[in-house]
């Protein structure tokens, strides 16, 4: 799994390294960490898809946006996403994404923790040879 | 943690850690535990208090509770007081879920009145407070309500029939923090917010049914003053704060500071201590968005005081009114208070930040509502799920010795995930049905995390800060029947 919880970070939190090839594959490993500490993808279906288009100051503020805008979307919206396509544009940077998932549906997923927030605590992008790799910590 | 030899032992239960110990500490750092839990306590909070004492404006100390852990930028449990011209204000300080705390109810039910029916309750408590991931709420107000909801707070309610009369001057600041303005708060954060009105949360987040346990502590005079006057009698504890609506004026707002300190040459350890002056444009936004989201926390709390008061009458065919169901008090323990103090000889308006920690203003107090004043605030500790909590009294000696400040649970020993790895919901869920206490729990995974086990233990953090003086034992509670978010 390229999503790694860190059990001894954060300790009334939850925190996981993530790590790509690609920066377009670090965003979507840390959109699928996120799904995962809220629901067992198992049980999500993909029957719905939101587009996102988004546009940060550096590669750091697009993926803390990305993550946060997915958080808006459960609260606002209930929805969960298990599939993503992420095209990252060094231009901005911004980003061009497809998530496709489903309403809640308390019968049938088997939901865990509520995530609420990304925090900046260790936060940050980091490419270094082949391989882009983050740390993120979400408030819980 | 093992010994750090730049912590100095002030008395038995304070410690200190001089200026000296990083550079460009203004203050030096004041912690208070008993020497158990010092040596227990995790060593990201030596580095986030001292880093907290960097920050432009503090005064005098930067404070660590008894039930402090590792938090971002700011520990939880933290403490620190700013000048309000000179020092800053920081969204790290207050937290991300902005005004979570602690509501407590009384009933005029003894244990063996809900003994038989707790399950029936707790159930229907359940099924009346959505708790979990992306609930929505119970009660649905317009979105063009929300200016007014997060301005009065439980003022609010209370013009709508959402609250009984006396129930405002029950809530810390009357139920409302003056300064909100909805204009400083962002689209997201107003959707967020506008469908979790009566929602519980997750994670640490819960709702208890309790009894007053005098085989642990209770002072029968104070505890009256509270209208508690049985040594068995019921009583309901709710732990949440401002949901999505408060999250996200907290993410807003980070990223708003963080990018704003070079213009103010402002350093930090911590991107999560990212903070701006006071009196600048931006700190005054964060300020008035903050005040709306403690509001909105007040008005949240409210909605579910009214489900509950709703669930013990259907189960016990009273009106609450007929079950005595009286709010005690209200407290918050993530907030940032322009309060007036007096320090080093001189009184002087100060914005105390309170991570994870509880107001604990002392007797006489006139920040302190009416009917406490003579005693001083309630302040409400809540344990984990499996040992109790406590209630208590602010004093004199904490308005002079920590801003009038005291911890606010119990602390976390043990991640989320190592949790886990050591207990299964279900089995912990059955555990404590076995000792007396019915638990329901939105997810299984959650209820495994909260393990008593997970926390420090209540009873010494009450009596650290009760000996320390700056709060004051009035009852243990324990626990019977929990929802657990």
């Amino acid at each position: 799994m390229p999503f790694r919880f860190l059990p001894d970070v954060a300790l009334a939190d939850i925190a996981f390294d993530a790590e790509s090839d690609s920066v377009d594959g670090l965003f979507e490993t840390c959109a699928l960490a996120i799904t995962d500490i809220m629901v067992d993808p198992k049980t999500l279906r993909m029957t719905t898809e939101r587009k996102l288009s988004l546009r940060s100051e550096n590669l750091d503020r697009l993926l803390y946006d990305f993550m946060t805008e997915l958080i808006v979307m459960k609260d606002v919206d209930s929805l969960l996403f298990g599939r993503f396509k992420v095209r990252v544009r060094p231009e901005g940077p911004s980003l061009e994404a497809v998530a496709e998932g489903e309403q809640i549906a308390r019968e049938r997923h088997h939901l865990r923790n509520d995530v609420k927030a990304v925090t900046m605590h260790l936060f940050g992008v980091k490419h270094e040879g082949n391989t882009w790799r983050t740390t993120v910590v979400l408030d819980i | 943690m093992p010994a750090n030899p730049a912590i100095k032992q002030v008395s038995d239960v304070a410690w200190e850690i001089p200026q000296s110990y990083k550079p460009g500490m203004h203050v030096p750092a004041r912690l208070y535990a008993s020497k158990k839990l010092l040596d227990n306590m995790d060593s990201g909070v030596i580095e986030q208090v001292t880093n907290v004492a960097c920050l432009p404006g503090i005064v005098r100390y930067a404070y660590a509770m008894a039930d402090a852990h590792w938090g971002y930028g700011f520990p939880i449990g933290g403490v620190a007081a700013f000048d309000t011209e000179k020092g800053i204000i920081s969204p790290g300080g207050v937290g991300f879920d902005v005004n979570c705390g602690m509501r407590l109810i009384r009933t005029n039910l003894r244990f063996a009145d809900v003994k038989p029916k707790i399950k029936e309750l707790v159930d229907l408590i359940f099924n009346l407070v959505p708790a979990g991931v992306g609930v929505k709420g119970s009660q649905n107000f317009p979105q063009s309500q929300m200016g007014d909801i997060t301005a009065l707070g439980v003022k609010w309610c209370a013009e709508h029939d959402l609250a009984w009369e006396d129930d405002p001057q029950h809530v810390e600041e009357g139920g409302f923090i003056k300064g909100a303005d909805i204009s400083k708060v962002s689209r997201q954060a107003i959707s967020r917010g506008v469908s979790q009105f009566g929602t519980l949360g997750s994670g640490n987040h819960y709702l208890e049914i309790q009894v007053v346990d005098p085989d642990r502590y209770l002072d029968r005079d104070l505890a009256k003053e509270f209208g508690i006057v049985q040594d068995d009698q019921v009583m309901v504890m709710i732990h949440c704060g401002s949901r999505g609506f408060g999250h996200q004026v907290c993410s807003d707002y980070l990223r708003t500071f963080e990018s704003g300190m070079k213009g103010f040459g402002i350093e930090v350890r911590d991107r999560d201590l990212a903070c701006l002056p006071f009196s600048s444009k931006e700190g005054q936004d964060y300020y008035a968005a903050m005040v709306c989201a403690a509001n909105f926390a007040f008005v949240n709390r409210q909605i579910i005081v009214n489900q509950v008061r709703q669930a013990f009458s259907r189960v016990f065919h009273r009106e609450p009114e007929a079950l005595d169901m009286h709010l005690i008090y209200d407290v918050c323990h993530n907030v940032a208070k322009v309060e007036t103090h007096t320090y080093d000889g001189t009184k002087a308006k100060v914005l105390v930040h309170r991570k994870g920690a509880t107001r604990s203003f002392g007797p006489g107090n006139p920040d302190v509502p009416a009917p406490y004043r003579k005693i001083g605030q309630p302040v409400i500790i809540g344990g984990s799920m499996e040992t109790g909590s406590y209630l208590l009294v602010g004093t004199q000696k904490a308005m002079e010795a920590t801003f009038g400040s005291t911890a606010h649970g119990s602390g976390r020993t043990m991640s989320r995930t190592a949790a886990k790895r050591e207990v299964r919901g279900a089995e912990l869920q059955r555990k404590m049905l076995d000792r007396g206490i019915y638990v329901k729990a939105a997810t299984m995974d959650g209820l495994a995390e909260e393990a008593g086990m997970a926390y420090k233990d209540i009873s010494e953090v009450v009596e650290t800060m009760d000996r320390a003086g700056i709060s004051k034992k009035v009852a243990a509670l324990r626990p019977i029947g929990n929802i657990k978010g």
